[in-house]
């Protein structure tokens, strides 16, 4: 930076010197899978073979088949659901640890477990709680309320087992939602609130006029994130009821049970990432309005 | 032109100098080597003992250096993919045999040194039923070679049975009889365990079934004769045994209900021996302290005595199922490996080594070479399985490892497009269907025969 | 705002928190349940162990463990070997050695390792990336900013073997170390993109009138990051690092392919599934394990809250 350099042209070079290092490692790592993915594509892939050209056909496979359109559909229902869900009770959590009370710090760590606790592990404890022979979920229903007339499989049957996949997602990842809005909530100004306390403002005014716009940001930004993450979610899913067929899991069975297909995987992949973003450009412009 | 350019972007951002694996070396005759050894044994003392065997091995030959690698067997097929994609294949697993064979028709394997090594030991010294379960489609030889196996069976609470005075449950109509009679959902007691899950479990209980049914997949020559009537009266039998199941879509895992005494019958291989087993050692152990707990509990002492098994089922014609492990040479393109792979191989089928890999999990790890079968050192197994079970019913059980069938053999042709509809679980997502989803069994059928038309 | 106080409503306050820990935790009651229950006492549906079992923790710590037993078959083979007497010992002494059903601090400490350092250098990288596309003015800047995202969302397994292929091309897998940092650089990847982003849309909150008075006064652009953004900014670093850690404490897939080769890098997701996949009656060794894996990571983030989320309210943004 010697010496005729003006104050824009500084600015553009630093500006490009603090992204640079995290743009390099990103592009270094993901552009050649996604080039590939986009390539292979269109071939019907073996791995000791030469692989064939077959233009649309693998594109054609999956678009002709019935259970893919369903597997879109239970993805848009789990996103959803799990999106709403997710940011309600993180928004609910966070209000109300905004509070002071006593062992608030303890409390405020015990209920980020859900989110710490390996995936793995955390399932199968879920499996156990709602397991219908022997879990305690069912035995105090069941046996000690009454509240249903028979054991059932709340996890496994495929009717609910969308509903516990969404619930479990809720559990595992409201704290993160939680911990975002919280450090918001804490950033904003008290004088607000002091202010409309003289006003006689309400409890829910105050938080409609002041608490609400100062989380919109933030909020749009997590309901986004949320959005993406679980619309690629796999391992929560699958770990948990293996029944839920959304776009990842359906994509796993297609293109790695058995013998992998690798084609067909990655123009299924390529069609997920295709519907993602146009979620996204949708909901960019209608909700963020950018 | 980019591929390059991001390559050496990555290595030059990591520091880390491009060819340092040069893949493609000039073979070496002697000099030392290093294997990979990939082994669904997961198992810690599994593992422990396997890495005695290698370092025995390895003593006796210098040169070569086997690293044992657990991988479970679900996760097998991603693994060899993705090395395979690579070029960093193992020079051995040791593999459930529908695995092996998958990989093998994919061209991942050396089915020459497979064979050579299988006619080294000698052909005749084999099970046959179990050779063949390894041999190419063509008939020309063998992917793998088998290695140890498992049969599988109802296993019952004979106290239960002969209490309410029924059969053994060996035919379709005395299976059924039993289920029906045990399903008692208000006391939390169900009748059997079958696969519903769509998953191998399934496949594996289905298949017995069906086979006993006379119903396959497949003609001798290779046409898909999957909608036949048998099959649909198998399917609908399947269902029908489904309802006397715990709720919901079950796998395995639901054996833990009949050690609790809540169940009368489950499918399950020769393994349970081993877990059944454990499960005396632990009551023994707790018994001999202040364990009036104990007799409130759902959980049995007399468990194991009062425990049977049925490994061949009938209705048209009696069946047995089972699996086999094979061991293979993936194609690693290094005749060095390859050579040194043999010689490991070669070694566990000495006696001694196969006696003490065999010896892991007694019932469940049953030989498939004949001589082995009868050895005396065999037969004193450490977990005391042959003078619990008998040498009678434990023959039984090896025999059984000779008339395993599969939809991929018929009249002792191997079918291996069978193997990818296993692989690909076309038939247990059809179990699914029916027993989970409520979808008839005709619609199924016809979903199920539209999918394996679609792999052919 | 913490004017009205009646009885009921502090009741009704308290009952929710305590609705809120219950759902939070009610899956690790059943764990911690059943990681203390006897074999025979897993048909019982209670959550109170008929007699409480240490056993599993005992074995998974390596506590009060008797010499490992040498099977019977293990001796006779050493025993018809052609092997000196030294060289038989050796194997028998390795054989015990390994008697750690779940080696749970070595585990623990590559997962720790690699998390922390994944976490560290995303939380590193992000602060200076975001920094510069939420207050610098250049060509493209609009571009990255949006399309750093849109990279991510390319969805997940179909990743593996490209990156597999590259990174054993690269020879990267030939030595634990290349290993550790491909594996670390994945980690990283798969955390940049939301690092930058949460980081992007929170400094942005900040007041700009802060930093133009810092700029006035002669501080240097690094010195206004150090200075100001990042120590307002403590929550929201705070909760980005713990994204990125989780994200990396967690992985399996990559993990289990990459770090095949090398048991000494296995970290505890693939430590916990090996030890599920024993087909053994295990549930009481696998929720301990569980428990074990849980603990100390709740007590880390525990320490990081005490120090971070006090200073944000009072340290203040009025300014």
């Amino acid at each position: 930076m010697s010496t005729k350099l003006n104050l824009q042209q500084r600015e553009s070079v630093l500006g490009w010197g603090l992204i640079a290092p995290s743009v390099i490692i990103i592009l270094s790592l993901i552009l050649y899978p996604i080039l590939t993915n986009i390539f292979s594509s269109f071939f019907k892939v073996s791995l000791m073979e030469p692989d064939t050209f077959i233009g649309l056909e693998n594109y054609r496979n999956i678009v002709t088949d019935g259970s893919f359109w369903r597997a879109v559909l239970v993805t848009f229902v789990y996103v959803t659901g799990t999106t709403i869900g997710t940011t309600l009770v993180g928004l609910g959590v966070a209000l109300v640890m905004n509070r002071k009370f006593p062992l608030r710090g303890f409390v405020r760590s015990l209920i980020l477990l859900p989110y710490v606790a390996p995936v793995f592990s955390v399932v199968y404890a879920w499996k156990f709680f709602f397991d219908p022979v022997n879990g305690l979920f069912i035995d105090i229903t069941v046996e000690r309320l009454g509240l249903f007339d028979q054991r059932f499989n709340l996890i496994g049957n495929p009717e609910s087992a969308l509903w516990v996949a969404i619930i479990f997602s809720i559990w595992k990842n409201f704290p993160f939602t939680y911990l975002m809005l919280l450090s918001r909530l804490q950033a904003i100004d008290r004088n607000l609130y002091e202010a409309a306390d003289v006003d006689g403002a309400g409890g829910w005014q105050k938080f409609r006029y002041i608490t609400m716009p100062e989380l919109y940001f933030v909020m749009g930004s997590i309901v986004l994130l949320r959005v993406i993450w679980n619309f690629n979610k796999f391992e929560d899913i699958y770990l948990l009821t293996d029944n839920v067929k959304v776009l990842s899991v359906y994509t796993y069975f297609k293109a790695f049970v058995g013998v992998a297909e690798l084609g067909q995987g990655s123009a299924l992949v390529i069609l997920q990432f295709a519907l993602l973003v146009g979620f996204i450009l949708y909901y960019v412009k209608k909700v963020l309005k950018w | 032109m980019k591929r390059v350019f991001f390559i050496v972007l990555t290595a030059a951002l990591v520091g880390i100098p491009l060819f340092a694996n040069g893949g493609d070396e000039p073979e070496k005759s002697s000099g030392p080597v290093t294997i990979e050894f990939w082994t669904t044994e997961t198992q810690s003392d599994r593992q422990a003992t396997i890495q005695v065997l290698v370092d025995t091995f390895q003593i006796m030959n210098p040169d070569i250096t086997v690293n044992v690698i657990p991988v479970d067997e679900n996760d097998m097929a991603t693994q060899i993919n993705a090395a395979a994609a690579a070029g960093t294949l193992p020079a051995l697993i040791e593999a459930a045999t529908p695995n092996t064979v998958a990989f093998g028709s994919a061209g991942l394997l050396d089915r020459s040194a497979a064979t050579e090594m299988i006619d080294e030991i000698g052909r005749d010294k084999f099970y046959s039923g179990v050779l063949k379960l390894n041999q190419t489609g063509a008939g020309d030889g063998f992917y793998s070679l088998p290695f140890h196996g498992w049969v599988q069976g109802i296993w019952y609470r004979n106290d239960w049975f002969e209490k309410a005075g029924l059969n053994p449950p060996e035919t379709w109509e005395d299976i059924l009889k039993a289920a029906k009679y045990f399903y008692d959902p208000a006391k939390n007691q169900y009748g059997i365990l079958v696969g519903t899950m769509a998953e191998a479990y399934s496949e594996q209980c289905f298949t017995q079934f069906a086979m006993s049914n006379n119903a396959g997949l497949f003609d001798k020559n290779g046409n898909l004769i999957f909608n036949s009537p048998a099959m649909k009266e198998t399917v609908e039998y399947y269902a029908e045994l489904a309802k006397y199941n715990p709720p919901g879509p079950q796998t395995w895992r639901a054996r833990d209900y009949y050690l609790q005494g809540k169940m009368a019958m489950f499918f399950y291989s020769t393994y349970i021996m081993d877990d059944l087993a454990l499960a005396e050692v632990a009551a023994g152990s707790l018994t001999a302290e202040n364990f009036a707990e104990l007799a409130g509990s759902s959980f049995d002492p007399d468990l194991v005595k009062n425990t049977r098994m049925v490994p061949i089922i009938s209705n048209k014609r009696p069946a047995g199922y089972g699996t086999i492990v094979s061991l293979a040479f993936p194609d690693t393109g290094d005749s060095a490996k390859t050579a040194a792979a043999r010689k490991f191989v070669r070694y566990l089928y000495s006696p001694n080594a196969y006696i003490t890999f065999l010896h892991m999990a007694p019932g469940g790890m049953n030989p498939v070479l004949k001589e082995i079968a009868t050895n005396p050192r065999f037969q004193q197994d450490p977990k005391k399985i042959f003078e619990n079970y008998g040498p009678e019913k434990m023959a039984e059980i090896i025999n059984g490892l000779d008339s395993i069938e599969t939809f991929g053999i018929v009249d002792g042709k191997r079918i291996d497009a069978a193997s990818v509809i296993y692989s690909k679980q076309i038939i247990p997502q059809m179990i699914y269907k029916v027993t989970q989803e409520g979808m008839s069994v005709d619609e199924a059928m016809s979903w199920a025969e539209a999918e394996m038309k679609k792999i052919m | 705002m913490v004017k009205a106080k009646s009885i009921p409503r502090e009741i009704g306050f308290a009952l929710l928190v305590l609705l809120i820990v219950l759902f939070a935790i009610f899956p690790f009651l059943q764990m911690l349940s059943m990681s203390l229950k006897y074999q025979w006492d897993w048909g019982n549906p209670s959550l109170i162990p008929t007699q409480l079992n240490w056993g599993a923790y005992a074995e998974l710590l390596n506590i009060g463990q008797e010499e490992k037993h040498v099977p019977e078959s293990v001796k006779i083979l050493l025993e018809e070997s052609e092997l000196t007497r030294q060289q038989k010992n050796d194997i028998l002494a390795k054989y015990k050695d390994s008697s750690d059903v779940f080696p749970f601090l070595k585990y623990f400490r590559n997962s720790l390792a690699l998390a922390v350092s994944a976490a560290a250098l995303s939380v590193f990288l992000a602060i200076f990336g975001a920094y510069s596309f939420c207050r610098l003015r250049y060509k493209g800047r609009a571009v990255i900013q949006r399309g750093v995202l849109f990279v991510y969302m390319i969805g997940g397994i179909l990743l593996l073997i490209p990156l597999y292929r590259i990174a054993v091309a690269l020879g990267f897998l030939a030595t634990p170390a290349g290993t550790y940092t491909v594996l670390l650089i994945i980690y990283l990847v798969q955390t940049l993109p939301v690092s930058l982003y949460m980081l992007g849309n929170f400094f942005r909150t900040i007041p700009y009138s802060i930093e133009e008075a810092a700029l006035i006064e002669g501080v240097s652009r690094f010195g206004i990051i150090w200075r100001i953004v990042i120590p307002l900014a403590g929550s929201a670093i705070a909760t980005v690092f713990i994204y990125a850690f989780m994200i990396a404490w967690n992985e399996y897939l990559f993990a289990s392919v990459f770090l095949k080769g090398y048991k000494e890098l296995y970290t505890l997701p693939i430590g916990l599934r090996s030890l599920f996949v024993s087909k053994n009656a295990i549930w009481d060794r696998i929720m301990a394990a569980s428990m074990l894996t849980a603990l100390p990571v709740m007590a880390l983030f525990m320490a990081i809250q005490k120090n971070l989320t006090g200073g944000m309210s009072e340290g203040g943004v009025k300014g």
